[in-house]
């Protein structure tokens, strides 16, 4: 079926937006608490059941169930982290890592355990706008969901250059010794972190139930795509993190569009050829972080 | 022949130029200090003769060869070894294993001699053995032999370190500020280690903090300030160079 | 370990001629017209053996990879798939839809081999000079590419449907039916897991691996003291990958087909909860580590059964569950697993 660029790039937008905010708050992780969380789509899929809770089970309207999606995700993952991570902080990677995985098992076969098999997602009542003049068209649903991540990648950027808490995010990312010794209180930095990139997460996740369903293992499905698109931008970075995430959900929405048939199902797997190559050519990314080994 | 000559090495971090056209030269015999204010230079010209770090341009000779650019273990196995500033001894491997992992030439370090257990790996490490139990009894940590070196105190650790190095049996060791945190006692007796292997025809090249220490110890100084050499004499020439006053006491 | 296999080192022989020794009889055995028929109840711990076999070949190489050299590998699982695909594409005569090209089965193996090899080179070239963490997902990413490499390319592979009409040499050479074959499939694979343990385990305690443990605790002090740190790090990569490449061609061979279900994630867990479970670094160890792990297993899938209320698929979650959980506490609270060594590893304990 020819679906016209255009489309595509509206599917990608969308795509891209829920990468997007699985990916910031991946990568915030990586930089300020210096580890790769694993389990960091399992936050999603967290999100992803508080959003079906609030929205369909409670019927709260859309606004509410937003940011108490938001809310109850962000303090569930902060206590997940201050729990299992924050007391290995100086562990080192590895360790924090293999926790991680281990955790991930844990919340996402928990969630199977509990939720069982059954579908559930969120249905919103959609109106589809139509642009047949451009050929294309787009659904309150997309804009939602283009609107939400457009909204939290503001929110972040005011966050990160006008408070103090997010300008010494910043200074620790850049050089955590210095900001040590410069009297800026690494702790508390590492818990709005993990609110943050939890809350983020959240938002992420009820666009999933939204776009796709809450199932157990709707965040996982994302995780390396997610990653991806982190170090596409260059880990560590949130400006890096949604460009690489948009780059990516258009990258392999138009893909379909161009390549012969039988090889669209490639498209999730030539995601992550895209890491090797990245890997290979460009580690730090687009912002080109520093990822040596020292 | 001089035994190490570092021409025109440049190095920048960004628009930060760390060192720049710092040249000298050493001769073999001679223990050369090189000293500075902090933020000189001294650590990033040691690191670019050792590769550690590469040069924006500029060469390093050492040994009639030029070897800008060599990877570490290159040089190593040249002749040119060096220590760190915090010491990095291998915590998870004991003292023993610390020292026979510096000899060179080590059949049981390949694989084909590893898997097939030869008589010429095992007489090599045997040999390896009794030169590491000498040189640590030099440094008077024999006991030590069989502790994992995250036991040791600091000071065994810069003992150790020097041992390891020479290990190596290097024709240069450059010193990466070897009195470092260390007390008078243990400076008195690193330095004694110092004189004698330079005694027994050792060529070294020393950073470090400490004026009184160096100058007694050294032949020549080599100054840096700002990434440049600022002067270069005996220690008699330098302590009276009032530029050199200056450098250090101008911050 | 403990005393009982602290002796084991005191005997004079070691792994690597007991393997060869074993090597040899079994070979005698399948060659003659003996054969052990096993009772019906032990079929399913025989299957079991003969995987247990082949993981732990996989875990000697990945113990060398990052119980001494300390290098992340989450993808063996990748030059498992890649030696079993490789062996069952040279080896299978007309398989339904895919390809088959019915060479000789010694070539397969050799292929498996060759393919899991290059792989390791290509991968190895490229991301051993990131950091440690980065290796990790690197590895865990082209695990999955090649999952859905294999099935998406169905042509090629047989897809999910899996590859079928491969030779199976042992069941051939040993003649009867019924578990003869699995017995003599286990004898035949435990002799050459024994050889390759005994191989690697010469490695580790050479100079060799005392280079490798060096890595591990410092790099670039390794590197000023004359060691080619990268090649050491390539080198034990690509032999953890060719290993793991052998193992997959003999799964093949074994069962006759390839399938997309042999390699999945689940192996990469297996092998990695068995190493860290009974130890990383020490090499009897983590053997042990993994009998306990696939013993865990074995005796959870039994547990099923006896327990009314649950379902199967429940069952798998809380199982999963339960290994995640095992994971975290051996990370937290004993990194160094039950026989690794806590100063070895650098850990406090």
């Amino acid at each position: 079926m020819d679906i016209p660029l255009l489309q595509e790039v509206i599917f990608g937008l969308v795509i891209g937006s829920y990468i997007a905010l699985g990916a910031i708050g991946f990568t915030l992780v990586y930089g300020l608490v210096n580890m790769i969380n694993f389990a960091h789509g399992e936050f999603i899929t967290i999100g992803a059941f508080v959003g079906y809770l609030t929205i369909v089970v409670a019927g709260l309207p859309l606004p509410v169930g937003i940011v108490a999606t938001l809310a109850i995700t962000a303090v569930v993952g902060w206590a997940i982290a201050r729990v299992t991570f924050e007391p290995m902080n100086d562990a080192g990677a590895v360790p924090l890592l293999l926790m991680s995985i281990g955790l991930g098992f844990v919340l996402r076969n928990g969630m199977r355990v509990v939720a069982g098999p059954d579908r559930r997602s969120v249905r919103l009542d959609v109106t589809t706008y139509r642009f047949d003049d451009w050929g294309f068209f787009i659904t309150s649903q997309q804009l939602l969901i283009i609107g939400l991540a457009l909204v939290a990648v503001v929110a972040l950027h005011v966050f990160l250059s006008r408070t103090m808490l997010g300008i010494a995010m910043r200074a620790t990312s850049d050089n955590e010794d210095l900001a040590l010794v410069s009297g800026i209180d690494t702790r508390r930095i590492r818990n709005t972190v993990w609110l943050a990139a939890s809350a983020l997460a959240g938002v992420a996740g009820l666009m999933l139930a939204i776009s796709q369903a809450a199932n157990p293992t709707v965040g996982y499905g994302q995780l390396l795509l997610l990653i991806t698109a982190a170090i596409l931008g260059g880990a560590g970075s949130p400006y890096g993190a949604i460009v690489g995430s948009y780059l990516l959900g258009i990258g392999i929405t138009v893909s379909v569009a161009v390549l012969p048939s039988n090889l669209t199902e490639l498209n999730a797997t030539m995601a992550f050829v895209v890491l090797i190559v990245v890997l290979l050519i460009r580690p730090g990314g687009i912002v080109d972080t520093e990822v040596r080994a020292s | 022949m001089t035994l190490l000559t570092v021409d025109g090495v440049r190095r920048t971090f960004g628009s930060l130029v760390a060192v720049d056209d710092v040249s000298f030269a050493v001769e073999p015999g001679e223990i050369v200090g090189l000293i500075g204010p902090n933020g000189a230079g001294k650590t990033t010209t040691f690191n670019c003769i050792s590769s550690v770090i590469g040069t924006d341009a500029g060469t390093v000779r050492f040994d009639g060869a030029d070897v800008t650019g060599l990877p570490p273990h290159a040089l190593a196995r040249r002749g040119l070894v060096r220590t760190f500033q915090r010491t990095r001894e291998l915590e998870t491997l004991t003292v023993e294993e610390n020292m026979l992992l510096a000899a060179p030439d080590q059949p049981g370090e390949r694989a084909w001699h590893a898997v097939g257990r030869t008589d010429r790996s095992e007489r090599r490490e045997q040999a390896a053995r009794e030169r590491a139990m000498e040189l640590l009894s030099v440094f008077e940590l024999e006991s030590m032999v069989d502790e994992y070196a995250a036991t040791l105190s600091g000071g065994q650790r810069k003992l150790l370190e020097l041992a390891r190095s020479l290990m190596l049996d290097p024709a240069m060791l450059m010193l990466d500020e070897p009195f470092a945190g260390v007390n008078p006692s243990l400076t008195t007796e690193l330095v004694a280690h110092i004189e004698a292997l330079n005694a027994a025809g050792l060529t070294l090249l020393v950073i470090e903090h400490e004026l009184e220490t160096l100058t007694e110890l050294v032949d020549r100084l080599v100054v840096l300030a700002d990434g440049r050499v600022l002067a270069a004499g005996t220690p008699t020439e330098i302590m009276n160079n009032d530029e050199v006053i200056d450098a250090y006491l101008g911050g | 370990m403990s005393a009982a296999t602290d002796r084991l080192a005191d005997l004079p022989i070691d792994a690597t001629q007991a393997g060869l020794g074993l090597l040899g009889l079994a070979l005698v055995f399948l060659a003659s017209p003996l054969f052990f028929q096993p009772p019906p109840g032990a079929f399913v711990l025989l299957e079991v053996g003969v995987l247990f076999v082949l993981y732990a070949m996989i875990l000697v190489g990945l113990n060398l990879q990052f119980g001494h050299t300390g290098l992340v590998n989450f993808g063996p699982v990748a030059f498992f798939a890649v030696g079993g695909y490789t062996a069952a594409i040279l080896t299978a005569d007309q398989p339904y839809q895919a390809v088959g090209l019915g060479l000789p089965w010694p070539i397969g193996v050799a292929g498996a081999v060759l393919a899991a090899a290059a792989l390791g080179v290509l991968l190895g070239i490229s991301t051993l000079r990131l950091r440690g963490d980065f290796l990790a997902i690197v590895t865990l990413a082209v695990a999955e590419i090649v999952h859905g490499l294999i099935i998406s390319f169905r042509d090629v592979t047989g897809g999910s449907t899996g590859l079928f009409n491969v030779p199976q040499p042992v069941a051939d050479a040993t003649g009867a039916g019924g578990g003869a074959d699995i017995v003599s499939t286990l004898l035949v694979f435990g002799a050459l897991a024994l050889v390759f343990y005994g191989l690697f385990r010469r490695l580790s305690a050479a100079p060799y691996g005392r280079v490798l443990r060096a890595i591990r605790a410092d790099e670039q002090v390794t590197e000023t003291l004359g060691k080619r740190v990268f090649r050491y790090k390539l080198v034990v990569f690509v032999y953890g990958a060719a290993i793991a490449g052998l193992a997959g061609a003999l799964l093949v061979l074994y069962n006759g087909s390839a399938s997309a279900t042999f390699f999945t994630i689940d192996v990469t867990v297996i092998v990695w909860v068995g190493m860290l479970i009974g130890g990383a670094g020490n090499d009897r160890g983590v053997i042990g580590g993994l009998a306990i792990i696939m013993g865990f297993q074995l005796v959870t899938r039994f547990m099923n059964d006896a327990v009314p209320y649950v379902t199967q698929d429940q069952f798998a979650s809380i199982r999963l569950m339960l290994i995640g959980l095992l994971l975290m506490a051996i990370v937290r609270y004993r990194p160094q697993g039950l026989w690794g060594d806590a100063d070895r590893l650098g850990v406090d304990s």
